[in-house]
């Protein structure tokens, strides 16, 4: 119980959100999702992560190793499969049912009038399959069809149904006193027993009963006969007033109010369960065995001021020994730990820069224990330019009896940007070193400039390039070396 | 006996000093720099002239000379040759000038480690760059 309180007591405001937040998201799902065969595969699929993790810890390799691929392959199966229940919660033009609507499937039906319309198709030798949907969603039974949103009423349902109309084939589907879809297809019943009478729509309307809880009234063209298929049985109507006692136990206004009572249970009971399985995964996450770990991380340096360069570091990186729960230790990325060093004010020459915990940025929930350093000596330069000597550097060894008496060097001074105190004592920039082997007479070379890893920068790019013109001529007296 | 008053011992030390620096300082001004009308590197001086000047010397030499040469040269005075191999200051020798000219020369030892881009700076007393004489070591 302390430890509960502990750990409560230590939550941050973001923990908070973050942990309600998720629990809303996995809700959304369920709530978008539920009565689609969608949430029962996902049930499969967590079943399946349980015991790909028992079976792991009891040391179950082959066994282990099977539940992860079926797991990994039943997220792609999921997408293929479900598509159409997919795409129709993504393609919901409502945004508000999409963020914090809450289908009621079940509203008040007008029972007297369908009742009445049924025998009215009656009469008039009309065909006729009318689809009352319960608690379930019908998304992944019902297959095309033509939104409709007509209010219900017997003249509307009859003229539906109607020889002549366009969409009189497949069903009509009525959610409380709506109309909203019509000739829609209906999966066939493959059952072997069904009477002989029973035609396509008494097959469609057996097969939507076998997917789901909705209720489906057929009436026949041929015979005129009312049957109502629900709960997996055939009801064969021949009184008005069994057709309407039977609808009102599923449909009416108490029907509905306890269907209701239930739907508000059940939703209540899905908030609870994502709260609480996001608050478990959230306290996996955060108190699980503290771990120390030590991470290596370069020091960003920041706002720089113009002109100004840095030359120096007496420490590129910073040591930082961190805790927090193993998962997050573990899972923390290259990016998402960084130390950030503010250098607005720092001034020419060597700055002493202090890191304190706000320049380190870390994932939620780790901890910082250690920063070693705890300071840098950052040593920055102003950029300026300056104008120095152009001196060619020769090496190798000039054919014997021969001297360079002169060498001058074209343009004989260029503009050079770099630090302050990298260009203070500096007067000559030195070329590329010049072969001596192969001169044996005056002439002209051209070279570029030995910038090497340097930071300094010709003031023009495009033009590091310099030609030496030399001077050659014989010794007047013979070569003496100090070896000889 | 008569004394002179404190404050008026301090005006007179003073006035005395100003006298000082003003002299100093004309006399300063009245002496020009040696005029340097020659100066080179070379491999070594034979008649007090310099042998086979250059601007590449092989390290095999040994030795390198710079030799200067200044006329006129109106009192006894010092000017200075400072060593540079690349930016860094290796030597600073110290000559001393005669009238009415003077030629002078200071050297430099030469080591494997010397190989690469070398200047000599010419300066008088005041540092006033006289001539820069730059030149390489080289294999």
């Amino acid at each position: 119980m302390d430890t509960f309180l502990n750990i409560v007591s230590g939550l941050r405001w973001q923990d908070y959100l973050d942990i309600v937040f998720n629990s809303y998201v996995l809700f959304r799902l369920y709530v978008l999702f539920r009565g689609t065969n969608v949430i029962r595969v996902l049930l499969v699929i967590c079943l399946l992560w349980v015991i790909q993790k028992i079976s792991l810890g009891m040391g179950l390799i082959i066994t282990s190793w099977a539940m992860q691929g079926i797991i990994t392959v039943a997220g792609l199966v999921i997408i293929i499969v479900f598509r159409n229940e997919i795409s129709g919660v993504l393609q919901t033009k409502n945004l508000k049912s999409f963020l914090w609507g809450i289908p009621r499937y079940q509203l008040q039906t007008p029972v007297s009038i369908i009742v009445e319309s049924a025998y009215d198709l009656t009469r008039k030798k009309l065909g006729a399959l009318i689809v009352l949907p319960m608690k379930q969603n019908l998304r992944s039974s019902v297959q095309g069809g033509v939104a409709w949103q007509g209010k219900l009423s017997r003249e509307m349902l009859v003229s539906i149904f109607w020889h002549d109309n366009p969409v009189h084939d497949g069903a009509a589907i009525i959610q409380g006193n709506r109309i909203t879809k019509v000739s829609a297809i209906l999966p066939l019943s493959k059952r072997q027993d069904l009477p002989s009478y029973f035609g396509t729509r008494h097959r469609a309307a057996m097969g939507l009963v076998e997917q789901t809880d909705a209720l489906v009234l057929v009436v026949s063209e041929e015979t005129g006969r009312i049957s109502l298929f629900m709960e997996n049985r055939v009801y064969d109507i021949n009184d008005s007033h069994v057709l309407t006692k039977l609808l009102d136990d599923h449909l009416s206004e108490e029907a509905t109010r306890t269907g209701l009572r239930h739907e508000t249970v059940e939703l209540a009971a899905a908030a609870m369960i994502s709260l609480f399985s996001v608050t478990g995964l959230w306290l996996s996450f955060s108190s699980g065995v503290e771990t120390l770990a030590t991470r290596e991380v370069p020091i960003e340096f920041m706002n720089l001021k113009q002109k100004m360069e840095i030359i120096g570091s007496s420490s590129n990186s910073v040591k930082l020994v961190i805790s927090g729960a193993k998962p997050l230790i573990q899972a923390i990325g290259q990016d998402q730990v960084k130390v950030k060093l503010d250098i607005s004010k720092a001034v020419t020459g060597a700055n002493a820069m202090g890191i304190q915990r706000e320049n380190i940025l870390l994932p939620p929930g780790i901890q910082l224990k250690q920063i070693e350093p705890s300071e840098v000596e950052v040593t920055v330069d102003e950029t300026v330019q300056k104008q120095l000597m152009v001196q060619p550097t020769w090496t190798g060894r000039l054919k014997q009896g021969l001297i360079i008496v002169s060498a001058k060097a074209i343009p004989e001074t260029v503009v050079v940007r770099g630090g302050s105190m990298g260009l203070k004592d500096r007067t000559t920039l030195f070329t590329e070193p010049i072969r001596l082997d192969k001169i044996t007479q005056s002439g002209r070379i051209s070279t570029g400039f030995a910038l090497g890893k340097s930071n300094l920068q010709l003031q023009d790019h495009n033009k590091n390039n310099v030609t030496i013109y030399y001077e050659i001529k014989q010794r007047s007296t013979p070569e003496k070396t100090s070896e000889g | 006996m008569t004394y002179m008053k404190p404050h008026r011992i301090k005006h007179f030390f003073l006035l005395a000093l100003g006298m000082a620096v003003m002299l100093t300082a004309h006399a300063d001004a009245q002496a020009p720099p040696p005029t340097l009308v020659y100066g080179t590197m070379c491999e070594s001086i034979d008649n007090f002239h310099p042998v086979d000047p250059a601007v590449v010397f092989s390290i095999s030499k040994g030795e390198i000379i710079c030799f200067t040469t200044f006329d006129p040269v109106l009192e006894k005075t010092n000017v200075f040759h400072k060593w540079y191999k690349r930016e860094q200051l290796i030597s600073r020798a110290r000559l001393t000038l005669q009238p009415p000219k003077w030629s002078s020369f200071s050297s430099m030892q030469l080591r494997k480690a010397d190989k690469g881009p070398w200047r000599v700076e010419i300066t008088d007393t005041n540092d006033n760059l006289l001539q820069t004489l730059r030149f390489s070591i080289s294999d």
